[in-house]
């Protein structure tokens, strides 16, 4: 993803400090796989973003891998797929599985990939090539990311939809009407699918900095 | 370059504002806008704003950020400044001219280029390819930007790094130290030596004001 504009609040850099202590337990010297899941603008990038510079700080390289570069249709087109194929095309079955997976075997294995890069800023879908010899961890940021395979720890970031609608009124990400409405309400039924498997989870809502671990 | 922070203030929109009005009136194929100032003046930030409100006037723009051509990796680059001393070789000749005047010849043709993209947390030098078909504008950011070839608007922010220290601390993107001073002040030095290739001056309170 290229061009994304974090938005950073204190309640994100604790619940990164909070994340980062727990999983300094776990990581060790191996490579390990981190997926942040959870609802649309609930700060996932943010996570993962501040994530991966504290494990940097502490000599622990990380990528960073949005999931939001896998879909099969690219963002230009989408929105037409999406209003031809129905509100049920929306979900799960838009990501690249397959492709998703095999980099997440090349991680593993530390080689050389070509992964497709959004740019925001254009909406079209470059191509990058990044070398995971020297990367110990993967951070999978996306909707569904707990859907990944050979995750090593899960997390997952609450927010209602409703809240999301004024969330991406600010980023200005999409157009809202009421097919995005629906969109979302999807999206939020599917995301949600994923919480009971979470290793961690982090709600801003519930009041300000609460975070369950 | 990847997972940059940028802080987007209503300065920066009334800035872009006026460079969009100034692209529109000089608008061609192929344009290519230049935005330089010094680390922590907001160039970044007016270069995504720039390219956003583009795409309200229907115009593909990509931002191309020097700081991906450096001629040495960013985990070298501390110890290879110091090892040939700082006001030797911070400027100009640190980057890789030549690649970004390919680049430049790339877009212009409307074909397929590969870069380097340096991501921030890895720090590592990942090589990004795109298609610059359909791309009608390109957007250089970067402290010596207005210094590449082909140049359509040239724009230069005054802001030197001593009045953006305090907004560098709280990105704390770098950090603060004798070394890095060091290297802002050479920096300042060598990017008034370009100055003077500047159309339009972002001045010290971030108003846009045409060169003399």
């Amino acid at each position: 993803m290229q061009n994304d504009i974090f938005n950073i609040k204190k309640h994100h850099i604790q619940a990164a400090e909070e994340t980062y202590k727990e999983l300094s337990r776990k990581i060790g010297k191996r490579k390990f796989i981190i997926a942040i899941a959870g609802e649309v603008s609930s700060g996932k990038s943010t996570l993962a973003y501040l994530l991966g510079r504290i494990l940097k700080m502490n000599g622990i390289s990380t990528k960073i891998l949005d999931l939001s570069d896998f879909y099969k249709i690219p963002p230009l087109e989408r929105r037409a797929y999406r209003e031809k194929h129905g509100i049920d095309s929306v979900g799960v079955e838009e990501y690249d599985w397959d492709k998703i997976e095999s980099i997440i075997n090349s991680f593993k294995k530390g080689q050389i990939v070509k992964l497709p890069s959004v740019d925001l800023l254009t909406d079209k879908v470059d191509e990058l090539i990044t070398n995971f010899k020297e990367v110990q961890v993967l951070i999978i940021s996306g909707l569904y990311a707990s859907y990944c395979k050979n995750i090593d720890y899960k997390i997952f970031m609450e927010l209602t939809y409703r809240e999301t609608y004024e969330a991406q009124k600010y980023t200005g990400k999409e157009v809202m009407d009421s097919f995005r409405q629906k969109i979302l309400e999807q999206e939020h039924e599917a995301v949600q699918k994923q919480k009971n498997d979470a290793d961690c989870y982090i709600d801003f809502n519930t009041f300000l900095n609460s975070y369950h671990l | 370059m990847l997972e940059d922070v940028l802080l987007i203030a209503n300065k920066h929109r009334e800035a872009a504002a006026v460079i969009v009005e100034e692209i529109l009136k000089n608008k061609k194929d192929k344009f290519i806008v230049a935005i330089s100032g010094e680390s922590g003046s907001g160039k970044s930030e007016l270069t995504h704003v720039v390219a956003k409100e583009m795409r309200k006037h229907g115009i593909f723009a990509k931002p191309i950020h020097i700081d991906n051509f450096y001629n040495t990796l960013p985990l070298k680059r501390t110890e290879w400044r110091i090892s040939n001393g700082i006001e030797n070789v911070v400027g100009l000749s640190e980057y890789k001219w030549d690649e970004i005047n390919r680049l430049i010849g790339d877009f212009k043709n409307g074909r397929k280029s590969s870069m380097p993209c340096v991501d921030l947390v890895t720090e590592q030098v990942d090589t990004l390819t795109t298609d610059f078909q359909n791309i009608e504008m390109l957007i250089i950011d970067g402290l010596y930007a207005i210094n590449t070839e082909g140049v359509d608007l040239a724009v230069y922010i005054e802001l030197t790094y001593r009045e953006t220290k305090k907004a560098q601390k709280d990105r704390g993107k770098e950090p603060q130290n004798e070394y890095r001073m060091r290297v802002l002040e050479q920096e300042h030095q060598q990017v008034l030596s370009i100055k003077h290739k500047a159309d339009l001056f972002v001045n010290m309170d971030y108003k846009v004001v045409p060169a003399e």
